[in-house]
């Protein structure tokens, strides 16, 4: 398996408190990585480190062979982040949400732009009346849609996901879900996404990534859940996760 | 120059044409140039054979898809083979959701007449929403005093110490330089007639009538003006004030009341400092270029000026310090979704109250004079 992120012996400190102690992982070419960990575990810190937004106290981070530095802009073309709120611009509609990096980034003329911007908002699954829109008036479901389509917008090659299917409806998480799929399948996508969302977890990704005391353990949802870490066989020996393991497992 | 996409084969009347390279989102630009130039139309066969593409991404196919339309369009018969099978899902995937519909475009008429008739219509739209804010703003005052609770009282402390005392240093600051600038000017034109001591006279009056509460009421403007705007209508945004609500508080009891009463009270005090601000820098002036002692300064305050002067400026501060909190808060209220109304709201909130402070000023001028005061 190729690897696309590796992180190696990474240290991240507040003050005296750690939460990372010498972590390190690999996360593969085209998988879907389920991160999961107790609140204040790290998870989002860890997320913020790889994409450059938090320094690091020591240790590396590679990205397609390329290593991460603190605020630097030289990896922005790698990824796409769907924060948790969706952070779409809450002064530009949807589709100039989704034009914006592509003319940052693209000297492509307006028709072709415009017509990217809608084909993305086609692919997740928004009605083209939504497209006019400002944020302010889309519902909590299509305002992660748009910002799915706006984290699409520069063909990334991965996909980092923070509570994608938080504040969803089941019917729609679980649309959600089959979109994450969906993409990941087509399009050559590594995906990368904290989630609390047990069905998501065990239906979605490939492989699920723990952080439990400082550190990291991972493996497939079977593998993971045989684990006889005492906060992992919490997490995973309640009840509602039994019920999401007996129906989910991916094949 | 950029490595061709393509290479052409002719033979007879078919060519076939080998993708290469990267069809990708950077190089959507050069793809759509470099197709733009393939003239395939004196071809009866045409074959586009994908074996030699090194990546594909959804921009490139898009690209691709568009040109194969252009080519249907003209009736030309497309083939296309060698296809990997990612790249294929791609375009099929491609070719279903953009057939799913065209985005409308929503005509805009854009003649004088029409955007005056818009022009007139937001205007009036702003003009009664903007009564029917203030109304409630004024009903929010009257029910506040009807039932005042402990909260409101301590949020008004608050206020006092964000609005008054630590806006002293910059008012001191500015109050002290414009009297030294006042005394200075002054003194230049009034030496010509070797009437110097009147510099007192200039300093004392248009620094407690005017200067004074002036400058105090614009840098309070400034700075709490924006404060109020903002901070309320972050938390509009946030649903803080909805929060307010259904836990049984009224959002305007905590956040407009308290403003409003603590700028009642600090801006009067800022101006009592400002006032001795800048007779102080009017007298240090006078002590270090003309020849006046400060003792003679003082008592050419004390003999001239009368107290009145010093109560017409103070008269101002309580009535600026209303038109401030209340222009503030109610424009932090109108704030409801986006962050952009939020910056132009805030503006629109510091301008006004500076505004409204300079007419009233003038105003005040007006009924003083009628008044012989």
């Amino acid at each position: 398996m190729e690897t696309i992120i590796s992180i190696r012996n990474v240290v991240n400190q507040f003050g005296a408190l750690r939460i990372h102690d010498k972590l390190s992982m690999d996360i593969y070419r085209d998988e879907i990585l389920g991160l999961v960990g107790g609140s204040g575990s790290g998870k989002s810190v860890l997320m913020r480190s790889i994409l450059g937004l938090h320094r690091i106290n020591s240790g590396t981070i590679t990205v397609r062979g390329r290593e991460i530095k603190y605020h630097e802009q030289s990896h922005i073309r790698d990824w796409g982040v769907l924060f948790q709120g969706g952070a779409l611009l809450s002064g530009l509609t949807v589709q100039e949400n989704i034009e914006l990096p592509i003319s940052i980034h693209s000297d492509m003329d307006s028709q072709t732009r415009s017509e990217l911007a809608q084909l993305k908002i086609n692919m997740v699954g928004l009605p083209l009346e939504a497209a006019n829109k400002y944020p302010a008036e889309l519902s909590g479901g299509m305002i992660k849609r748009a910002a799915l389509a706006r984290a699409l917008a520069l063909e990334p090659h991965i996909l980092f996901l923070d509570e994608p299917t938080a504040g969803l409806d089941p019917i729609a998480a679980t649309e959600f879900g089959a979109l994450i799929k969906y993409l990941n399948s087509n399009l050559d996508l590594t995906i990368v996404m904290i989630t609390h969302d047990l069905d998501t977890l065990f239906d979605v990704c490939d492989r699920i990534a723990v952080l439990v005391d400082k550190q990291v353990i991972i493996g497939t949802p079977a593998e993971v859940t045989q684990s006889d870490h005492p906060w992992i066989k919490d997490y995973f020996g309640n009840p509602r996760a039994l019920r999401a393991q007996k129906s989910g497992f991916k094949e | 120059m950029h490595t061709a996409f393509f290479e052409t084969q002719e033979n007879d009347d078919s060519i076939l044409v080998s993708l290469k390279g990267d069809w990708v989102f950077a190089n959507v630009k050069d793809l759509e140039l470099d197709l733009d130039n393939l003239d395939l139309t004196k071809y009866s066969k045409i074959t586009f054979a994908c074996g030699g593409l090194v990546e594909l991404d959804i921009a490139g196919a898009w690209v691709l898809l568009k040109k194969y339309q252009d080519f249907n369009d003209q009736g030309l018969d497309l083939e296309f083979k060698g296809f990997k099978a990612s790249h294929f899902k791609f375009l099929e995937h491609i070719n279903d959701v953009a057939h799913s519909g065209e985005l409308p475009i929503e005509a805009r008429d854009n003649s004088f007449r029409n955007r005056l008739r818009r022009f007139f219509e937001t205007l009036g739209r702003r003009a009664s929403s903007g009564v029917e804010d203030l109304g409630q703003v004024a009903n929010s005052l009257i029910q506040g005093s009807k039932n005042p609770s402990r909260l409101m009282f301590k949020e008004t402390i608050r206020q006092i110490s964000e609005t008054g005392i630590k806006a002293i240093p910059i008012v001191v600051l500015i109050s002290f330089l414009m009297g030294v600038v006042m005394a200075y000017q002054g003194a230049i034109q009034l030496q010509k007639f070797g009437a110097s001591i009147f510099v007192v006279d200039l300093v004392a009056i248009s620094v407690l009538r005017e200067m004074g509460v002036l400058l105090a009421g614009i840098m309070v403007a400034g700075r709490s003006g924006s404060a109020f705007a903002a901070a309320i209508g972050v938390m509009n945004i946030n649903e803080e004030t909805d929060a307010l609500r259904v836990m049984g508080l009224n959002p305007d009891q905590i956040l407009i009341i308290p403003r409003v009463l603590g700028l009642l009270i600090a801006l009067p005090l800022l101006t009592v400092i400002a006032d001795i601000a800048g007779l102080a820098g009017g007298m240090l002036l006078s002590v270090t270029v003309l020849d006046i002692s400060s003792i003679q300064f003082i008592e050419r305050v004390q003999s001239g000026i009368g107290l009145t002067t010093f109560l017409v400026g103070l008269s101002k501060a309580p009535v600026f310090a209303l038109l401030i909190a209340c222009v503030s808060t109610l424009r932090g209220m109108q704030v409801k979704s986006s962050a952009e109304e939020l910056g132009r709201l805030t503006t629109v909130a510091v301008v006004q109250s500076i505004a409204f402070i300079i007419i009233a000023d003038g105003v005040f001028a007006v009924i003083y004079s009628g008044l012989g005061i």
